[in-house]
């Protein structure tokens, strides 16, 4: 049935945040050794045979020049095949594809993939909001994150009568999830009153629509399927993934009601794996901010276009819901270290397969969950992978 | 020699109105009536120039392209030294060959202009010729000028036939006698040194001379020089002027500088007679005389164009002249104004230019970064001016920004007329943007960068007066 060549046999991540008394180094050794104190048999650290590392802003902790040679000397791994992955946000989500096809290919038996991002080590000004004046002179000046998704929440609410309401839903749906996963950003819930009292950040979203500036890094390790049983008795599969790309900048978007690339990119990863998005189990989403989210679950197919927010409303996607999407907190709340939010997206949907979610464990019916991210300015790039513990060999 | 004829006339005003109240209040002063027109951060005497230059060649029925030349007058050049006429003719979308003078070392510089732009047109060495005159005047804080100083813009379209009016004749007297002046490293404009000595010396027998020359002639209406807010009537009680078409100017504007001649004089342009423009600065008078058959095309725009200015603090007066500087570092932009990209992509940013693809008419935007059609693949674009007006298709307004950005800061969608789609920032009010919302595309400055603006287009709600 499945594509099922490759499986995930230990996945970790290390406690999200400001992390201001650890180095972009450490970071990735304590992802490392999560991911490897996971796998069920024991894992010697010495098997890893070749590393894909995501990291997509180098300048926000101030290497400018991250290559492929900076995590395994840091891991103790020295000297074995590392390649960076850099595709906007989902850097981590495609170096898991890339450390996938290494896998699959033959070349690799034991691959890490590992995502580590240094966000806080600048000021914010200095940091993520200098984007305000990078890129075109014109076209993108001051265009800071917010104002990538935002013109899709206005004509969002225009076309399909969205409310603050039901954008302040999904806020307050992955805080919820989020208090109860040890690893988030942020463990506390709020409330719809809150999210639409606080602060107003850009047009039409506020403060908590945004997700915050998280370090952190996230390691998963890969293995051809055959072997798999070498490590863990519960191994989880990869049984699909898809990439699409579009134009960079906002003006060349058709539509502002849909995120194209996310249609796209999942329409690929549910052919490669063989089955609708109605038998997904769980999903990890891009919810960068709130309105990302309502698009995300209409263009992965789990609600009708238009949906999306009537649907985050009545709980449709809440851990007890038809389709619990972002059970970990998503980026809203478990944060959004950039080159490792996709990896760690996916050991959440590792530990949801295999049953170990604890408080925020959802109902394994089918057997898949999908992990997505979408970025690259203007929604340029979005990558989807499937999961399943259905073992198809 | 030709005859100089005027085919169109435009005005143009920045979007801000400082209070003489507020400053007097600021330096501990009682009272004070009127006010002053202030650029705001995205505007100076380019784009001022440029709304100016845009009204006249509309009001004259011509395409840009083939206008021979632009002449223009501005005591505040955006470059002391630099490409500052060049880049004002390649955003009005003038011919590359266009001809022409930035006359500037003084407020007298925009009646210069127009003298000599008309000299080519009676020389038949043009055929059109743009004058624009502009100013953006920077009074030091506290000085007795700083509830004059004000900015605003006038434009002329030339011809040696056709149009409304033409130019009758001219005086210019040149004394070497020093006013109000910059010198280098100043800023801002230093204040009249004697009061008394400047009235009674100076000015008013260096005008008197050029408007006593004007004696004699049936004159309606006249323009004439307030440099201080009391010295043009004087000029205007001593040469018999009834009807001052610069009144409503002054009291909008305040001073206006280089463009003060120009712009008093466009109300003159309205209603048949003959009329007088006064100019003065940097030791030097000019009188020139118009007559006026029929209203010239543009002239009726002159009210709208003044109005919707919008008071603002002293503080931030003095944010905008960059006089009040928060402290601490700004974000520098990413791609450096004297580098490569703004080479490469001069023209599509000033001109706002679009790649359409012959096989499929897709206009794609920026031509430089799009070697092949976004929609079809297909390889061969020509470049095309993108359309000028547009809708909301949707909006955002960003309150998070650091420095050098000013919050809120709207930023639109548009879907232009000719089907294209862009995102711009909006100038002025962003509170009028909704979706659906008309918006017509105009020249601001998008950035001030290691010492150069950086100009492109904005979006800006259509009034009803415009529409």
């Amino acid at each position: 049935m499945s594509w099922n060549k490759v499986a995930v046999v230990g996945a970790g991540l290390i406690k999200m945040g400001e992390l201001f008394d650890q180095s972009y180094e450490q970071m990735a050794a304590g992802a490392f050794s999560a991911a490897v104190e996971a796998v069920d048999k024991g894992f010697d650290p010495s098997q890893v045979e070749a590393a894909f590392v995501a990291t997509q802003r180098g300048t926000l902790w101030g290497q400018e020049g991250i290559g492929g040679n900076t995590i395994p000397t840091a891991i103790g791994l020295a000297g074995i095949p590392c390649t960076r992955i850099e595709n906007a946000c989902p850097s981590g989500s495609d170096a898991f594809r890339v450390g996938a096809m290494a896998v699959a290919s033959g070349v690799h038996d034991v691959v890490l993939v590992i995502g580590v991002e240094k966000m806080r080590d600048k000021s914010t000004e200095e940091g993520l909001l200098s984007r305000a004046a990078a890129g075109h002179p014109i076209f993108t000046r001051g265009e800071t994150a917010p104002v990538l998704f935002a013109p899709f929440a206005t004509r969002h609410m225009a076309e399909f009568g969205t409310t603050r309401e039901m954008l302040a839903s999904v806020a307050v749906k992955n805080h919820y999830n989020g208090a109860r996963d040890p690893y988030a950003h942020f463990q506390n819930e709020i409330t719809i009153e809150q999210v639409l009292a606080s602060p107003p950040v850009c047009y039409p979203l506020h403060l908590l629509d945004c997700c915050p500036q998280t370090d952190g890094a996230a390691a998963v390790l890969l293995v051809s399927a055959g072997r798999a049983h070498e490590f863990t008795d519960k191994p989880v599969f990869v049984a699909g993934f898809g990439v699409a790309t579009d134009h960079p900048y906002l003006h060349e978007k058709d539509s502002f009601t849909e995120i194209k690339v996310t249609r796209i990119a999942s329409d690929r990863a549910f052919q490669m794996a063989g089955i609708t998005p109605a038998e997904i189990d769980c999903a990890e989403v891009h919810d960068c901010f709130t309105i990302t989210e309502i698009l995300d679950i209409e263009d992965l197919g789990f609600v009708e276009k238009g949906r999306g927010g009537i649907a985050s409303l009545e709980g449709e996607t809440s851990l007890t819901g038809r389709i619990p999407v972002n059970t970990s907190g998503g980026l809203l709340a478990k944060g959004h270290p950039i080159g490792a939010t996709g990896v760690a997206q996916i050991t959440e949907c590792w530990w949801q397969l295999r049953g170990q979610a604890g408080d925020r464990q959802v109902e394994i019916r089918n057997g898949f969950a999908l992990q997505h991210n979408a970025g690259g300015r203007g929604s340029g790039v979005a990558v989807v992978n499937i999961l399943t513990n259905r073992n198809g060999i | 020699m030709n005859q100089v004829r005027i085919l169109g006339v435009g005005a143009g005003a920045p979007s801000l109105r400082l209070l003489t109240a507020d400053v007097n209040a600021a330096w501990d002063r009682k009272g004070g009536r009127g006010q002053a027109g202030l650029c705001g951060s995205d505007e100076d005497s380019l784009t001022l120039a440029w709304d100016a230059a845009t009204a006249a060649i509309d009001a004259a029925g011509l395409d840009a392209g083939v206008i021979d030349g632009l002449w223009w007058g501005t005591s505040r050049p955006p470059f002391l030294d630099g490409p500052s006429h060049a880049i004002l003719s390649s955003a009005l979308g003038l011919a590359p060959h266009v001809a022409g003078i930035l006359c500037s070392g003084s407020p007298h510089s925009g009646i210069e202009a127009l003298l000599a732009s008309a000299d080519a047109i009676k020389a038949g060495s043009a055929r059109f010729a743009l004058v624009v005159a502009s100013d953006d005047l920077r009074p030091a804080p506290g000085s007795s000028y700083e509830t004059r100083a004000g900015a605003g813009a006038a434009a002329f379209v030339l011809a040696d036939e056709g149009g409304g009016a033409r130019i009758v004749s001219r005086v210019t007297r040149s004394r070497p006698l020093l006013d109000r002046y910059r010198g280098d490293g100043d800023t801002s404009q230093r204040d009249i040194y004697d009061g008394r000595l400047f009235r009674e010396r100076i000015f008013l027998p260096l005008v008197a001379e050029v408007t006593d020359a004007l004696a004699g002639e049936d004159i309606s209406s006249w323009s004439v020089p307030d440099p201080d807010g009391r010295l043009g009537s004087v000029v205007a009680k001593r040469a018999k002027a009834p009807n001052l078409t610069c009144a409503p100017i002054y009291s909008e504007l305040g001073d206006t500088g280089a463009a003060a001649a120009m712009l008093g004089i466009i109300g003159g342009l309205a209603d048949i007679g003959t009329s007088a423009a006064v100019a003065y600065g940097g030791g030097r008078a000019t009188a020139v005389l118009f007559e006026t058959e029929l209203p010239v095309a543009g002239t009726e725009h002159l009210a709208s164009a003044l109005r919707e200015g919008k008071p603002v603090s002293y503080s931030k007066a003095l944010r905008v002249r960059s006089q009040l500087i928060a402290g601490g570092e700004t974000v520098p932009m990413g791609v450096p104004p004297e580098s490569a990209l703004f080479v490469r992509g001069a023209e599509e940013m000033l001109q706002l230019l679009g790649g359409r693809c012959v096989d499929c008419g897709t206009i794609n935007t920026p031509p430089s970064i799009h070697p092949h059609c976004a929609n079809c693949g297909g390889p061969k674009l020509e470049a095309v001016q993108l359309a000028r007006q547009g809708t909301v298709h949707t909006f955002v307004i960003n309150y998070t920004m650091p420095a050098p950005f000013e919050a809120p800061l709207p930023i639109a969608v548009l879907d232009l007329d000719d089907g294209s789609r862009i995102m711009l920032q909006v100038a002025n009010d962003g509170s009028q943007v909704e979706i659906g919302r008309r918006m017509r595309l105009v020249l601001r400055k998008y950035a001030h960068e290691r010492g150069v603006p950086v100009y492109g287009f904005k979006a800006q709600p259509i009034t009803e007066s415009q529409s």
